[in-house]
């Protein structure tokens, strides 16, 4: 125990905290892949609280302050204890005979380490770089919690039922009780971040905020507890005393901005959440393609949205997964083709529903079908022009007649209907251009509306049934 | 042993369900009589008081007497009791006798099988936790017995009877018998077996559970177990004995006593009794308490078959049908983890498809997206899912045309949670309307807007203060014809737009 406890003295007399991790990983390292099994073999339950603190308190070569040796004891034994628990998991992973609950202990002992770093952490008993390790604690505990309740939705099913005296039969549906747990320890852990009030920036716990908080996030999203995380995002908000933004490191930045980005994205807030992404996007590490990709899957449908941009093929050929699941998208908007662009959803839908972007991409069908009027109105041709007027004079008919739009909106909808199973009334199209006219108009910030943009009813008379729809001023994507 | 009369065929089969006890009939086997056991002092005692011939009843012979001994305590000494059991006041042999045959002849109303009547004693732990059999086996079992029960309903059956886990006036019934002349029964018979109201029986519990607190004969134990009977048993599934067809709603803070859960053949008679009393008299406050507490004698009984469904598709639709949405929700919750059992019969598609136009009414895009990541190609396929997703997908590209006319073609009852935002929908494109058009025709607003008539238009623009935008002209034809100037509305009709999306009250949030 001396020796397998050895390097964690030299690492933390020289405060290298990614060292101290490292020793209270529950993987070993490639290094020396029989770390865990030797660790669990140089004791016994009996001896190892003794031998844990006999190593790290008594010995000479120890120069812990005894507070904080005893808490190091405890959370090594806690280790101890824990990688025990891994082992047999994994042997009886191994032989093929899983219990129902292996994972669940994993998870349990894991937490109890956890648990017992976060509270050192939190009377000060160990010093505050460790918190490193209480980072690397917190993803693992996330990872087991998800293990645990995979093994325990095989074992039990997805719904429990009620025992008690309720008035319903059923509790709950789908749960995932383990990561709710980890959540619950998560979130103990951002909030003593958050709230710590050294006044020694060095030694502040504030520097844990940021991190804590994007891991909660992940947590929240998988648990589908989206408006937990608004709260998280508020806390941060209302704390006034944080230290600036810009000195945490990148790698906390790029994530939260991303996930309250993303979370802008879920409340439809798509300014909100384009200020946020576009920021990730800027600072985001160039060799990290998974990243980026994550951060472009929000961005191009919310650009779509605010700013009607469509993304380049430069900008998605790095990105093979975008590139097959926006470029179908995003040309058939620029030809305005509709059929094109509903085969286009339907086949993405499980990939887009998926990320959560199904119901924002829908509304790039309004500017596939403008650019299509768009092309109506171009095809339109000019006026003729009057006497005394020249080429330079000349200007585009303004008053287009319904039909011309009904059937460029038919195209590719199949003359009756039995092409895509759905006929256009004539109602129908004068209630898309209405609808084009009132978006339009309701965009009036950003496209000058011609005052003639207005239908009649009923036509006054059938043949020339003519709108005047302004779209000229409507740039192409 | 005397040859059991036919009502009492079914204990067996429930003995072994509800405790894991032997057969009386092994009981008495002699294998088993021969074993040798160390009789303690006091059941010494209690064999000497059986053959006592000062403790002899007329009409029970000392053979008889002497089995039902043997019996009494063989099963106690299968589960070596002997020494917890109060045997100084434990009712002799010839008492359990005479109190099974009255009970034989008069069929009373907390009737005790033979086999059980000296059981009653047992502490009541034991009881209890033989109780928590799978609820899936007593609720089939429930079922069976419906199919071949003979007997009129009205009245518990003996196997029913002779399952309640909590038989707090079992050990006084038998006094009860001892004690009181037999015509004291009848009346109770006769009163139970005209339908009688719960709260009767209770009354008449108690007034006999006071009657044995001073009783001589009560054993010591009896008074103590009737207290801790609410905490001793709240984990298995209680199995009903209540036999009225109505019962009001009561939310439970304590576990249910049996006799007053209706069993599973009562609750299906129930529903078809509500049913009626719905169609005729169309009492919603009257039918959703009685919905509830079938709900919760269901749910106390762990049954969760196809009729537990029915019974939540019935509720929920009478509540859609009522706009109350609140307790639709529940229902739908309860739905969604049913079929996910997928038990026979029930109509999954149509609620998927009314859960999809909730989200729609909820404007809940977070939930909406993951119900869409859960549909699968067979549910899209089907109508009612079909045209939800479509109503769905109309609302988002904001075609309001194809919007009003797939209200009209709503399936099922999709209309009627249609209802709850066609308002919001027509404000909405009316604002839209008004945008594009100078003025329409009233007709052109009443088939757009998915109204029955023009006067409901008409209605629907006064009832929002756009009356005044009504107005008589003439066209082309020279026929009179009505307008309405939407231009001169876009300011009215755009704010009332924005206040109808503004709030969208959720109740029960699925």
């Amino acid at each position: 125990m001396q020796a397998a406890l050895e390097p964690f003295l030299t690492a933390h007399t020289n405060e290298d905290a990614w060292a101290v991790a490292s020793l209270l990983s529950p993987i070993a390292p490639p290094s020396d892949p029989g770390r865990l099994y030797d660790f669990y073999r140089a004791s016994n339950e009996h001896m190892i609280e003794n031998d844990i603190r006999t190593a790290l308190i008594y010995s000479r070569a120890s120069r812990l302050e005894p507070s904080e040796g005893s808490a190091w004891s405890e959370i090594f034994v806690n280790y101890w204890k824990v990688v025990g628990q891994i082992l047999r998991a994994e042997e009886a992973t191994n032989q093929g005979r899983s219990r129902d609950r292996q994972w669940v202990d994993v998870f349990d002992a894991w937490k109890t380490l956890t648990n017992s770093l976060l509270k050192h952490l939190e009377r000060g008993n160990i010093r505050s770089w460790t918190m490193i390790c209480m980072y690397h604690a917190a993803k693992d505990l996330r990872k087991f919690a998800i293990k645990a309740d995979e093994q325990l939705a095989t074992a039990k099913g997805n719904v429990t039922f009620n025992s008690g005296f309720q008035d319903d039969v059923v509790t709950s549906i789908p749960r995932n009780e383990m990561l709710e747990e980890a959540a619950r320890v998560l979130n103990r852990m951002f909030r003593m971040c958050l709230s710590d009030r050294n006044p020694d920036m060095r030694e502040s716990r504030k520097w844990g905020t940021y991190f804590m908080a994007s891991l909660l996030f992940k947590t929240y999203f998988k648990l589908k507890a989206i408006s937990l995380s608004q709260s998280v995002v508020r806390s941060i908000e209302a704390m006034s005393d944080l230290p600036s933004f810009e000195l945490y490191p990148k790698a906390h930045r790029v994530t939260y901005k991303y996930y309250v980005g993303v979370l802008a994205f879920l409340q439809e807030d798509y300014t909100k959440a384009e200020a946020y992404l576009t920021e990730a996007w800027e600072i985001c590490y160039v060799g990290a393609k998974k990243n980026q990709q994550l951060i472009l899957t929000y961005l191009i449908p919310c650009r779509l949205i605010t700013k009607h941009a469509i993304p380049t093929p430069a900008l998605l050929s790095p990105f093979p997964l975008l590139q097959s699941i926006f470029a179908p998208l995003v040309s058939c908007i620029k030809r305005g083709d509709l059929s094109g662009f509903d085969a286009a959803l339907v086949a993405g839908e499980n990939q887009f529903v998926k990320r959560r972007i199904y119901l924002t991409l829908e509304r790039g069908r309004d500017i596939a079908q403008r650019n299509l009027l768009r092309k109506v109105f171009l095809a339109g041709g000019y006026e003729e022009l009057k006497e005394g007027q020249t080429e330079a004079d000349r200007i585009r008919k303004t008053r287009i007649p319904l039909a011309n739009f009904g059937a460029a909106l038919r195209m590719g909808m199949g003359m009756d209907g039995d092409g895509s199973g759905q006929a256009l009334e004539d109602d129908e199209v004068e209630c898309i251009v209405a609808n084009m006219i009132y978006k339009v108009s309701a965009q009036r910030g950003a496209y000058k509306l011609s005052p003639f943009a207005t239908l009649t009813h009923p036509p006054q008379s059938s043949q020339m049934s003519s709108v005047a729809v302004c779209l000229a001023q409507l740039r192409l994507p | 042993m005397s040859p059991r009369p036919p009502a009492y065929n079914a204990v067996p089969t429930r003995t072994t369900l509800a405790r894991p006890t032997p057969l009386p009939h092994a009981a008495v086997s002699p294998s088993a009589a021969k074993q040798k056991v160390d009789w303690p002092q006091p059941v010494r005692d209690y064999v000497g008081r059986a053959f006592d011939p000062k403790n002899a009843i007329e009409g029970i012979s000392v053979t008889d007497m002497q089995a039902k001994l043997k019996d009494v305590l063989q099963y106690f000494a299968e589960r070596s009791m002997l020494e917890q059991l109060a045997w100084e006041t434990y009712p002799l042999p010839q008492h359990l006798l005479q109190a099974e045959r009255r009970a034989m002849s008069t069929r009373p109303l907390i009737a005790t099988g033979p086999d059980f009547a000296g059981h009653a004693q047992l502490p009541h732990a034991y009881s209890a936790g033989a109780f928590t059999n799978n609820s899936s086996s007593s609720a089939q079992s429930a079922k069976k017995r419906k199919s071949t029960d003979t007997v009129e309903d009205v009245q518990p059956t003996p196997a029913e009877q002779t399952i309640q886990p909590s038989r707090k006036t079992n050990g006084a019934s038998i006094q009860d018998r001892i004690t009181y002349v037999s015509g004291h029964n009848d009346k109770r018979h006769k009163k139970n077996a005209s339908t009688s109201k719960s709260n009767q029986l209770d009354l008449e519990k108690e007034k006999r559970r006071q009657r044995f607190q001073t009783d001589k004969i009560m054993p010591s134990g009896s008074s103590s177990r009737n207290d801790s009977d609410s905490e001793m048993m709240p984990v298995g599934p209680v199995v009903g004995t209540n036999t009225d067809l109505e019962k009001s709603y009561f939310r439970l803070t304590a576990p249910p006593k049996p006799e007053t859960v209706r069993p599973l053949y009562i609750l299906e008679k129930t529903l078809g009794f509500l049913k009626d009393k719905w169609r005729k008299e169309n009492n919603y406050n009257y039918i959703c308490n009685q919905f509830k507490s079938l709900r919760q004698d269901l749910t106390v009984q762990h049954i969760k078959n196809a009729f537990t469904v029915r019974v939540y598709e019935l509720h929920a639709r009478i509540a859609l049908e009522k706009g109350d949405l609140g307790e639709y929700n529940q229902c739908q919750t309860q739905l969604r983890a049913l079929y996910m059992l997928k038990l026979s019969g029930g109509h999954p598609e149509e609620f998927l498809a009314y859960r999809i136009l909730y989200f729609v009414y909820t404007c809940n895009k977070t939930d909406m997206n993951d119900l869409l990541a859960e549909l699968t190609p067979a549910d899209k396929a089907q109508p009612a899912v079909r045209h939800a997703l479509d109503v769905r997908s109309a609302l988002a590209l904001g075609n309001y045309h194809k919007f009003f006319r797939l209200y009209l073609a709503a399936p099922n009852m999709g209309m009627y949670l249609m209802d709850m935002f066609i308002e919001r929908e027509r404000l909405h494109a009316l604002a839209n309307i008004s945008k594009a058009y100078m003025s329409v025709t009233l007709r052109f607003l009443t088939d757009e807007l998915g109204f029955d008539s023009d006067g409901d238009c008409v209605d629907f623009l006064a009832s929002h203060g756009a009356q005044d935008l009504i107005e008589e002209k003439v066209n082309d034809r020279d026929e009179p014809q009505h307008r309405v100037r939407v231009k001169q509305g876009v300011g009215l009709f755009e704010s009332l737009r924005a206040t109808a999306f503004s709030k969208v009250d959720i109740k029960g949030q699925i």
